[in-house]
């Protein structure tokens, strides 16, 4: 059913804050279920009183701090960190994102965690600022062989994904790639004691001659190329469309495409107030009933941390989420992941069970272990199911999942003979039925989606 | 505390290799039998050869004879120029790639060409030695009309085996649409993480897979009856509620799915620290990603699944924008050190004349280089196909360097489509215009002798 814009649920709050992060703790549900519509999308747009900062502990691996810069694999776990723990999850969200839409990848960890500052940094304002900043950003020029383009030989690399992939999609000629790209000559990489400090603009190496760029001619250069391109008709709903469709699961239809084309355009293609349209839109909030939209394997994992408020315990996420299909700081190539209904195979539900499994006993430490003394037996089926979903923080579930859980538990003592019933052997066994419960609730077909 | 999940399959697995098999064998101990002949090319001494080979044959007798194509895709549009040059020209090109500076292409054959030097490296040769075997065929100048210089547009054409900006399922997942079986996902594979676009069908199952190594379901802390009754309830989860929305339905489609994989393949999977079930019969090369997926398709394609399609991409960046010697030689030298050791090892194991391997690009590269040492997008790309029985030699056009195109890219001389349709027509043996449309206009060209 279409969600109404007057009422404000539970449901409501879970929806806005999965899209809009990586979902609700039960607190946060009772309070801005409590706190109604306006305030909370205010709160989640805008975020805390004096910016973003980290809930809780920071976490430690092997007894140690958190290290990206020198551990390998542990950039992913600092940025999952963040995700977890932020009290502006939208942000996260956002620079998550951005490193989808700027994808870049194979660059020093220094180079791309200083990528990943810009983007948290420009990526809710002006999009020209943002394009400008990711043009000299130094892991970009490197990816995408902007650094060292010279005009004896323009490199097209970074001219081509500039117009296909970061700003129009469409309408423009192999011609206008090579305008621009000789357009964009002269930038080149610093270096500081044998490492890439920066970028800067070699005007030797510069073409200074006339270009005809999207039927605009002229002396251009660097700034007059991202000028033109986000000045083009087709800009402004190629991004719209592409933000929509990170946060919602239906297509966008031709009058809400127009109205967030002329919010875009009416701030000075600010970046927010898209995005402020998009959270307010009835269509985020289709079918709070049973959630249609696949959780990308980072939004899947910081979501269970969040949720049960446990942190980052050991290093065994990073590869996990290489199985599951989205490395953050290694995209598959510069177009980004493939988000979606892609994201779930045989192969990627397989390592989503792993995390559930590494979460619940295989980790060292495991965070949500269930010790063989924990068992409850006396509970009735309901209650059991209701034991796992608080130990989660109360993850949606379908009535059908309901259904097959309760009956598990119903009958998952049947095979013990009465002997066995009164001692510990029983409370054993209620604690596996727990961790059964949790993993199913973890892993099974429902935690996929949001 | 849990016990070990893998203990019961593992003793079954243990009980094949003693010299008691029972004439009446099911259809999982035939599979494991299967296995163990794998394992006997080491040499395995607890193992009947005999009986081995007895029960190889009945399952030679019950598997259908069904050719079987393996898909590799080398990602960012490979260089035809440096891989397979046209010697008559070296002057030339060097005065226009004159920052590529001189790549070694020893001749091939007398065909008036050089391969890259890289590309003999490996088993007997690698590539070159495949060619001088009579095992390669090569498809120089492959394209389309008006190519697309974009990664993601050309990709996608040639994934879906359609010129159009349409996204829909891959060329392969159609033909299993039209030609497969309604209930064997592993008739379709990719090995490695996330399922081929080439792949992607609209009814036909098909199945993404890391290792069998880990194919087997397991829930942490639970064993005995208890870990019997969460697979049983991931069953009934992955059945309950289907739905028609993409989302959830791709979340329940992946759980059954996984649970199908997971019994087809646990027969194979490597208990804990025991023998790998899957271990090759010839040195792979070491560090190499291609190779350790071949090695594990070969072992698969070996065994009676039903495996028709599998899809790999290679390891190594073709998309030489910069310093191309230096990437090309690397990304090609494990391209030819991979290939080489998979055909031998399909032969050893006796399938090889069942196997076609076709390896493919989105592109090819611009003709001038670049000052980055590199070279850009271009057209008129480079293929193969590989095998006992692909016809060997040079088997299209090559293009000329003296006529490009406005954009200075090479003219195509062989259409991709018109090969698609001559693999599934020559190999496959379905008509091509049920899976490719418009399949009558492209032609079409013998790669099977």
């Amino acid at each position: 059913m279409a969600g109404n814009t007057r009422t404000w649920t539970e449901a409501h709050v879970r929806r806005l804050f999965w899209r809009a992060g990586f979902g609700p703790t039960p607190r946060e549900v009772e309070h801005w279920t409590r706190a109604g519509r306006e305030r909370t999308i205010a709160y989640v747009v805008h975020g805390p009183r004096g910016g973003a900062s980290l809930l809780g502990a920071r976490p430690t691996v092997r007894g140690r701090p958190i290290d990206p810069l020198n551990e390998y694999g542990h950039d992913v776990l600092w940025w999952l960190d963040r995700m977890v723990r932020s009290t502006w999850p939208l942000q996260e969200k956002l620079t998550l994102f951005w490193h989808d839409h700027f994808a870049t990848r194979d660059q020093d960890t220094p180079l791309m965690l200083r990528q990943n500052r810009m983007l948290r940094t420009y990526g809710m304002g002006s999009f020209q600022r943002l394009l400008r900043q990711v043009t000299r950003d130094p892991a970009m020029q490197l990816f995408l062989s902007l650094a060292d383009s010279h005009k004896e030989s323009p490199n097209e690399n970074y001219g081509r994904e500039l117009m296909e992939l970061f700003t129009l999609g469409d309408g423009y000629t192999e011609r206008d790639i090579r305008e621009a790209s000789r357009a964009l000559t002269g930038w080149r990489v610093s270096r500081r004691d044998g490492q890439v400090s920066g970028t800067w603009f070699d005007r030797e190496r510069h073409d200074e001659g006339a270009k005809a760029i999207l039927g605009q001619r002229g002396r251009f250069g660097t700034e007059d190329v991202l000028r033109i391109v986000v000045e083009r008709p087709r800009h402004a709903p190629f991004l719209v469309t592409k933000l929509w469709d990170f946060f919602v699961s239906e297509p966008i239809d031709a009058a809400s495409k127009r109205e967030l084309v002329r919010t875009y355009r009416r701030s000075g293609l600010r970046i927010l107030p898209v995005v402020e349209g998009i959270l307010r839109h009835r269509a985020l909030y289709a079918r709070l009933d049973a959630p249609d939209m696949v959780k990308s394997p980072l939004v899947y994992l910081a979501g269970i941390l969040r949720m049960t408020r446990k942190p980052i315990a050991n290093d065994s996420f990073t590869w996990l989420l290489a199985n599951m299909g989205q490395v953050p700081f290694r995209p598959p190539s510069v177009a980004g992941w493939d988000w979606g209904p892609t994201w779930m195979t045989s192969g990627t539900i397989r390592a989503r069970l792993d995390a559930a499994n590494m979460l619940i006993g295989w980790g060292r430490p495991a965070v949500l272990e269930v010790p063989d003394e924990a068992g409850k037996p006396d509970l009735t089926p309901t209650q059991q199911v209701d034991l796992a979903l608080s130990a989660l923080g109360d993850p949606w579930i379908s009535a059908a999942t309901r259904n097959i859980l309760t009956n598990v538990a119903a009958h998952y003592f049947d095979d013990l003979t009465k002997p066995w019933q009164q001692d510990e052997e029983k409370v054993a066994r209620a604690a596996m039925l727990q961790r059964t419960l949790r993993n199913l609730l973890l892993s099974g077909p429902d935690a996929h989606l949001h | 505390m849990p016990r070990d999940p893998f203990k019961k399959g593992c003793e079954e697995f243990r009980s094949i290799r003693r010299p008691t098999l029972n004439p009446e064998m099911s259809r999982r101990q035939v599979l494991l039998s299967g296995l163990g002949l794998g394992l006997s090319l080491y040499g395995t001494k607890a193992m009947t050869l005999e009986r081995v080979l007895e029960s190889a044959q009945a399952q030679a007798a019950a598997a259908p004879e069904a050719p079987i194509l393996v898909n590799v895709f080398l990602p960012g549009g490979c260089d035809l120029l440096s891989t397979l040059t046209p010697l008559w020209k070296v002057g030339p090109l060097s005065d226009v790639r004159r920052t590529l500076g001189s790549v070694e292409t020893p001749p091939l054959g007398s065909t008036g060409l050089g391969l890259h030097a890289s590309l003999s490296e490996g088993l007997d040769g690698g590539v070159r030695g495949l060619f001088d075997a009579g095992k390669i065929g090569f498809l120089p100048g492959i394209d389309y009309a008006n190519p697309d210089l974009s990664h993601f547009n050309s990709r996608g054409f040639w994934e879906t085996g359609i010129v159009s900006p349409k996204t829909g399922p891959g060329w392969l997942g159609r033909w299993l649409d039209v030609a497969g079986a309604a209930d064997n996902p592993l008739q379709g594979l990719t090995l490695g993480g996330g399922l081929s676009p080439t792949l992607v069908s609209a009814k036909a199952p098909v199945a993404s897979l890391g290792s069998p190594r880990d194919a087997r379901l397991q829930f942490a802390g639970t064993w005995g009856t208890g870990a019997e009754k969460a697979a049983e309830a991931w069953a009934r989860l992955a059945d309950a509620a289907p739905s028609s929305l993409p989302g959830p339905a791709s979340s329940a489609r992946a759980a059954r799915l996984a649970r199908t994989v997971a019994e087809r393949l646990a027969p194979y999977a490597q208990q804990g620290d025991g023998p790998d079930p899957l271990a090759p019969p010839i040195a792979y090369p070491e560090d190499n990603d291609l190779g350790t997926k071949l090695s594990r398709a070969a072992a698969l394609l070996a065994l009676p699944l039903g495996v028709r399609i599998v899809t790999v991409e290679a390891d190594g960046d073709y998309d030489t924008h910069d310093d191309q010697p230096g990437e090309l030689a690397t990304a090609l030298s494990g391209l030819s050190q991979a290939l080489a050791a998979f055909q031998a090892d399909i032969e050893m194991r006796g399938i090889a004349h069942r196997v076609l391997t076709f390896v493919w690009s989105e592109f090819g590269r611009r003709v001038e280089s670049n000052e980055s040492q590199g070279t850009d997008h271009g057209a008129g790309g480079i293929a193969w196909v590989q095998g006992l029985r692909a016809r060997s030699g040079v088997l299209t056009d090559y293009p000329d360097i003296g006529a490009l195109d406005d954009h200075g890219n090479l003219a195509v001389t062989v259409d991709f489509r018109r090969v698609y349709a001559s693999l599934l027509e020559g190999w496959l043996g379905t008509p091509a215009d049920a899976v490719l449309p418009g399949a009558a206009s492209f032609g079409r060209v013998q790669l099977v002798a």
